[in-house]
């Protein structure tokens, strides 16, 4: 077997744990999710009601966030995007392009801006430095010339299908069973406990009733129907936003607004095609959300300001996605942290279940890690977290290993 | 205000393993010009009408999920829009371009049916696990270039270095084109054993970007299997969103092996 790695260790499971999770979501989250939990012994199945990453996940424009869109606003967040960064360019190497970013400011609101972004960005641990337009300009050429001020930072961008899917490689081949296209109908909530859920396959509708010790609800913005599920009140806001590809790549470097965070201020590359996002606003209900096709001319206009001629391009594609923010809210959410939380359900009378709600997608691993130390916890079972220790196999590997 | 279409999409609904006889499901709705396939099986699932199982993921043509069979001609749902449906288009591979089918009430017919070759898990959802099941799993995925006309790019912080074969400092990164969608494997006419364009392309670059690794590669295309099956029919060419052009990459093969064997 031919590797491409030197070093490429393989995850294994060194102590077994007498218990069955079952995880609903078979977003980025999810995989994390199903791929820690099994490093660290359990036993785990995984629901999720399309294709795998189908809902918020693979829609993502792809930032690999160096937290510096975040610092001003939350150094912790900031800080967590930089590490996480990191330990995902450590483990999925192969699903990164990493070549950094650039924070454009265009006019003297925004310059004046320029040093307290950089102060926060560095007391995050972020290595943010200003450099001259001229500099900056030399290594994207697309910044606009009338930029006041531009600042480097670690920025990346990843693939949002692949980088996941190597989770559920990775889960898989540690024993995780993957089901995709099986709906969760039902939560079984017995003398206060969560201890099944039944399923239903979207074609021949087909019944399975899955017991199990512990459930995380690990499904984003659709963690308040999920919830329902269970007689919870889970407090999430999905909030869809629309993007916008044209085809070219404009820039190897993701190219930011140098402002607080905003409709329209980043703009990603993703291989022949740049990327303008995002919109806000708030929805009820998080399926099958469609792009407000209104909004591509004004992401076109955003575009155009970062880098001059992006809307001539021809569009590729507009699509929407909704973020699963945390909490609730009456304005558009942008008040609303992007931080994330794994709830308990214990205190609401439901003991054995979890929601993990808000969080973005560069911070996969950890909002993992935090719910599977919860799960850990609330079964009285002591298993550490490893998942910063492996390289994850191939995405390709989930694929070649079977259909089910 | 764009003029809206009327459509009949119908969409062929195999439960695979499952044993239920094929069956082609029934689906009006009207869609705006720019709305892609996609967009319209979203909508009617959206309005909770029982649509037979699809894949898809990030709805712009990235990920390689969503192929299917869209009048008779494999494609991306997410980048087959409402109006390229309503005017003249092809229904075999490089035919003729054919005014769409039409119910009396002005309705415009749109097929839709699993990708060939591929095992149907349900609807028109397919497992593509035949695409890699021939090729070695670390095929590299990025590719590091000099940006030629750009500066040089600062380098990655200190903390993600990575035994990565693939970074030179300075360089740009960038993910391969092939997004793994299938749809050369599906349209492929090549009825003998035939590791297929996907894995034939994939291997041609990986020897391309890694000298080290031809004569690995090589031995692969060498078999019977590998790049000798291909009559170049070009229809992987053809159906390819990306432009990665598989008959190129398996030509490019065939001419090295027999320079190999002259020599």
């Amino acid at each position: 077997m031919y590797l491409y790695f030197g070093l490429m260790l393989k995850a294994e499971v060194s102590k077994r744990q007498d218990a069955r999770i079952c995880i609903i979501g078979g977003g980025g989250t999810g995989a994390a999710m199903a791929y820690d939990l099994a490093l660290r012994g359990f036993s785990v199945i995984l629901l999720e009601q399309g294709e795998l990453t189908s809902g918020t996940t693979g829609r993502h424009h792809g930032q690999l966030h160096s937290g510096a869109r975040y610092a001003l606003g939350d150094r912790a967040i900031a800080r967590e995007c930089m590490e996480e960064s990191l330990v995902l360019r450590r483990i999925a190497p192969e699903t990164i392009e990493y070549n950094g970013g650039v924070f454009v400011a265009i006019n003297d609101e925004e310059a004046d801006y320029a040093n307290a972004f950089v102060n926060a960005c560095q007391e995050s641990g972020i290595p943010a430095r200003e450099v001259q337009v001229a500099e900056a300009r030399s290594w994207e050429p697309a910044i606009n010339h009338k930029a006041k001020k531009t600042v480097w930072v670690p920025d990346g961008s990843f693939d949002a299908f692949r980088l996941p899917l190597a989770f559920f490689a990775a889960a898989r081949q540690l024993g995780a069973d993957i089901k995709p296209f099986c709906k969760v109908t039902e939560i079984e909530v017995k003398a206060g406990r969560a201890v099944a859920v039944n399923t239903q396959s979207l074609c021949g509708k087909k019944e399975e009733k899955i017991c199990c010790d512990y459930i995380v609800s690990a499904s984003g913005a659709w963690a308040g129907m999920v919830g329902k599920l269970a007689g919870l009140d889970v407090p999430i806001s999905p909030a869809p936003g629309t993007m916008l590809a044209v085809q070219g790549r404009i820039s190897d470097m993701v190219l930011s607004r140098l402002a607080p965070p905003g409709d329209g201020d980043i703009l990603v590359p993703q291989r022949g095609l740049s990327i303008i996002g995002t919109t806000q606003s708030l929805a009820d209900n998080p399926d099958c959300i469609l792009p407000d096709k209104k909004e591509a001319a004004f992401l076109l206009e955003r575009a155009d300001e970062l880098a001059p001629g992006f809307s001539k391009r021809p569009v590729h594609a507009v699509w929407a996605a909704a973020r699963p923010l945390a909490g609730r809210t009456s304005g558009d959410g942008r008040e609303i942290s992007r931080d994330f939380a794994v709830l308990s359900h214990a205190e609401e009378g439901v003991a054995g279940m979890a929601s993990l709600i808000g969080g973005k997608a560069t911070v996969l691993r950890a909002m993992a890690e935090k719910a599977a130390d919860l799960v850990c916890k609330e079964l009285g079972l002591d298993a550490v977290c490893r998942t910063r220790d492996y390289v994850l196999p191939s995405w390709r590997s989930f694929y070649k290993a079977g259909s089910r | 205000m764009s003029q809206r279409l009327a459509f009949l999409l119908l969409i062929k609904n195999d439960c695979g393993k499952d044993g239920q006889a094929d069956a082609w499901l029934e689906f009006t709705l009207e869609a705006e010009p720019e709305d892609t396939v996609l967009d319209m099986l979203e909508r009617l699932r959206g309005e909770g009408r029982p649509v037979p199982a699809y894949r898809h993921s990030c709805h712009h043509g990235s990920c390689g999920s969503c192929g299917a069979v869209i009048d008779g001609v494999p494609a991306l749902m997410c980048l087959t829009r409402a109006f390229s449906l309503a005017a003249p288009h092809a229904r075999t591979i490089g035919g003729p371009l054919t005014e769409p089918a039409m119910e009396k009430d002005g309705r415009i017919t749109v097929r839709l049916e699993p990708l060939a070759k591929m095992e149907v898990l349900e609807g028109i959802a397919v497992h593509p696990g035949r695409l890699f099941g021939d090729i070695p799993d670390g095929l590299s995925y990025l590719v590091c270039s000099d940006a030629k006309d750009k500066a040089e790019l600062p380098p990655e912080p200190e903390a993600s270095s990575v035994n990565m074969r693939t970074i030179q400092k300075g360089w740009r990164q960038r993910l391969e084109a092939c997004i793994e969608c299938g749809l050369c494997v599906a349209v492929c006419p090549i009825k003998i054993p035939f590791i297929g364009p996907y894995a034939l392309a994939a291997i041609n670059r990986e020897r391309t970007k890694y000298p080290a690794h031809e004569k690995d590669m090589l031995a692969i295309a060498d078999k019977p299997d590998g790049a000798w099956p291909c009559d170049r029919h070009l229809y992987c060419s053809m159906v390819c969103p990306q432009a990665v052009y598989p008959a190129k990459h398996i030509q490019l093969l065939k001419n090295s092996l027999l320079r190999n064997r002259k020599s």
